[in-house]
């Protein structure tokens, strides 16, 4: 006789302990997801292209000349186009991601594992989370690139900095959700293709009038187009609209869990406060422009001194709205070589900064001609091509006496402004090439100005050749000899080439010709 | 010895008839449909909000139209059952080709809804955007059948939707010298044709290559699904 003795089952499961720690599994599943992510081609290729595009427009504005002298207000929302492309490859991979398990038919294996389901999409949210840190880190140091330039003007905008990491973490959360709702392949490329011709209908029905309530539920809005405005006339909600992108992410987040079964009091309630901050986002990014800014933008650009401060350097006052008053410098530089040329014959100047701000920052407008006497425009961009441009407005003026008057200018004074603007930059002939619309420096063309372009005739144009290959004192003492003829509409071609010493035109020209052409 | 194997077995017209049944059931209908729909309710957008009825946005409509139906398409490849199958007499080339010769039909008939439902006024050159919707298919067709051939991945249509979107997207990122998605009237239009006419022969190439199946296990298949087109 034997007894059967059965040893007690050894304990499987345990209840849960305080020393266990359930989110090392979330982070460590997190982290082996993130790292999946960026192996999956669309989105290695698509990071490479968006870094190698940050670094190749870097480069391309350096070379322009004009990345001197950024405009901050600007500046910060420049780089959120291109992160869309991250935000896209994220979407649909993180959507691979979480249905991979079941097509892969091991959803029931999880299914025993201790972290539940909401956990697994929890880490597949925070799988994203590097991703809108790279973003992150290169948005911030492009703007920082910007600010830290010496020619730096303006303000940026922390909210305009966090749109870009932003789409790319709402992008990763809605590729999770979706996956959630809809266990087919086909939901996600569905989805971006719904997204697109929405986009495209907002922006078609709209017409770039589009209701301005329906233009900001896009998450990237970049109006640009225009010159840059002071930071008080831009009228982007882009606080509101980081408020209304973050709680979309986090809803949809609390969505995603409820979904995966997390149907907690926490969840339930951090999902409907986030659902309020959307919904005061949506509220706050909505009405159009204000009475107030319209206001502000009108008197910006039809009365600028009322906004604007002056300061005197050297006989000349220089009236700069507020964030600009640190490029007088730059200014008087170009002023006071192109008044050294022309030996000093002038009035008092007023260079004066202005917007056309009432077309908003996508409008394009032109500047109209000032009419007082020795009033000089400046834009608010400065830098590369806008120099010889500032300098042909000061030559013309100082030959005209002021900006309407030189906005008619169909003579032989289009010579003498020429070479007064264009003997004033350290390479004259490739500043010619650049101001004028054709960037060639021979036959008819146009001369670019921050106001009217100038008109030039072909014997004019070679003329201003001829001069600017001649030794710049014995032009400058002609000129100055010269001064009362040559500033003066009665003067012809012939006399003013012989006054100057260069080959004369071998026939007249008619007057009409150079504005007629 | 495999090899003569492999060419001894040339499937008649009887096997083609046997296996017309079992393909229509074992095709891919959710994915299908609803690239179809998708396209087809695109294409009727301007017919709801008349401003889309400009030839830009007619352009920028067919093109997404035959997109979604060139995603849905991608998915023509699709076979749960591929380790079974794959061993059967009839090769695959047969196999897919009678899927698409199935299919065929009705992406034309999908395809000139989409063309009918366009404004008469919004339509671009019929036959330039008719090969514009082939080329997309093609491609799609192309990388879910290169992801087959390389990968163990018996599904091959999510890697290839999401390849084929990709390219779409890179495609509209470059710049106008080499731009495939040019505006009606552009000057461009006829060289972007051309650029369209050469993304398609790549495509027929790829398609080409990867459709008859290795004649060895072995090389990337070992590989798992990791070298698949798109995810």
């Amino acid at each position: 006789m034997s007894t059967t003795v059965t040893p007690p089952a050894v304990e499987v499961t345990r209840p849960p302990a305080a020393k266990d720690r359930p989110w090392a599994a979330v982070l460590a599943l997190a982290r082996f997801e993130a790292r999946e992510l960026l192996l999956h081609v669309p989105v290695f290729v698509f990071l490479l292209l968006y870094l190698g595009y940050s670094v190749y427009s870097l480069v391309a504005a350096e070379r322009d000349g004009m990345a001197d002298y950024p405009v901050l207000q600007d500046a910060d929302r420049a780089p959120q186009s291109a992160p869309q492309l991250v935000a896209l490859a994220v979407l649909l991979c993180v959507n691979h991601a979480v249905l991979r398990s079941r097509r892969h038919g091991t959803e029931r294996h999880f299914g025993v594992l201790p972290v539940r389901p909401w956990r697994r999409t929890l880490a597949h949210v925070l799988s994203v989370v590097p991703f809108a840190a790279v973003v992150a880190v290169v948005v911030t140091a492009e703007f920082a690139w910007a600010a830290l330039k010496p020619g730096a003007v303006g303000h940026g905008s922390v909210a305009e900095l966090a749109v870009a990491p932003l789409t790319v973490l709402l992008a990763g959360v809605v590729g999770v959700l979706l996956a959630r709702l809809i266990h087919s392949a086909f939901a996600a490329p569905l989805f971006v293709v719904g997204l697109y011709v929405l986009l495209v209908v907002i922006s078609v029905a709209s017409d770039g009038t589009s209701p301005h309530w329906l233009t900001w539920l896009s998450p990237v809005v970049p109006e640009t187009g225009g010159a840059p405005l002071p930071s008080a006339l831009l009228g982007r909600p882009a606080a509101w609209h980081a408020l209304y992108l973050a709680g979309l992410t986090v809803t949809l987040l609390g969505a995603a869990l409820l979904v995966s079964g997390r149907r907690t009091r926490p969840v339930a309630v951090v999902t409907a406060v986030a659902l309020a901050a959307t919904a005061a986002g949506v509220a706050g990014q909505s009405p159009g422009d204000s009475r107030q800014l319209t206001e502000a933008r009108t008197v910006a650009s039809v009365s600028p001194e009322k906004d604007q401060s002056c300061a005197l350097r050297a006989g000349v006052r220089y009236c700069a709205f507020p964030e600009w008053t640190g490029r007088t410098a730059d200014w008087a530089a170009v002023v006071e070589r192109v008044e050294r040329l022309a030996g000093g014959h002038h009035d008092r100047l007023t260079v004066r900064q202005r917007v056309e701000a009432r077309y908003g920052l996508t409008g394009d407008a032109a500047l109209v001609p000032l009419a007082g006497p020795g009033q000089i425009t400046v834009g608010t961009e400065w830098g590369g091509n806008r120099v010889p441009e500032f300098a042909v407005g000061v030559a013309s003026v100082l030959v005209a006496g002021s900006e309407k008057e030189a906005s008619g200018i169909c003579d032989a004074r289009a010579v003498t402004v020429m070479w007064l603007a264009l003997a004033a930059q350290p390479d004259p002939m490739s500043a010619f090439a650049h101001v004028r619309l054709d960037d060639g420096t021979e036959g008819p063309g146009a001369v670019l100005a921050p106001t009217e372009p100038l008109a030039m005739s072909a014997e004019q144009t070679r003329m201003v050749r001829e001069l600017l290959h001649r030794p710049s004192e014995d032009v400058t003492s002609a000129v100055r000899a010269g001064w009362t003829e040559l500033t003066s509409p009665e003067t012809s071609l012939t006399r003013v080439a012989h006054l100057l010493g260069v080959r004369a035109p071998e026939k007249e020209e008619n007057r009409d010709d150079p504005c007629a052409a | 010895m495999t090899i003569r194997a492999r060419r001894e077995r040339r499937p008649g017209l009887p096997v083609f008839g046997a296996l017309i049944r079992p393909t229509v059931r074992a095709l891919p209908r959710g994915p299908l449909l609803a690239g179809a729909v998708t396209g087809l309710l695109v294409a009727a957008l301007p017919r709801v909000l008349p401003d889309l009825g400009t030839p830009e946005t007619g352009a920028v409509l067919l093109r997404v139209s035959a997109l979604a139906m060139a995603l849905g398409l991608a998915f023509l490849l699709d076979d749960p059952s591929r380790v079974m199958t794959e061993t059967t007499p009839a090769g695959r080339p047969l196999r897919v080709h009678l899927r698409a010769a199935l299919l065929a039909p009705l992406a034309a008939l999908a395809w000139s809804g989409a063309l009918l439902l366009i404004p008469r006024d919004a339509r671009p050159p019929l036959a330039d955007v008719t090969l514009e919707a082939v080329t997309l298919t093609a491609t799609a067709l192309a990388l879910a059948a290169a992801t087959v051939r390389t990968s163990a991945e018996p599904e091959p249509g999510r890697a290839a939707a999401v390849g084929l979107l990709a390219l779409v997207v890179a495609g509209m990122l470059l710049p106008d010298r080499w731009g495939l998605f040019v505006a009606p009237g552009s000057p461009q239009w006829a060289a972007a044709h051309g650029r369209w006419a050469a993304v398609l022969a790549a495509a027929v190439i790829v398609w080409a290559v990867s459709v008859p199946e290795p004649l060895r296990r072995g090389g990337p298949r070992t590989g798992g699904i990791r070298a698949s087109a798109g995810c």
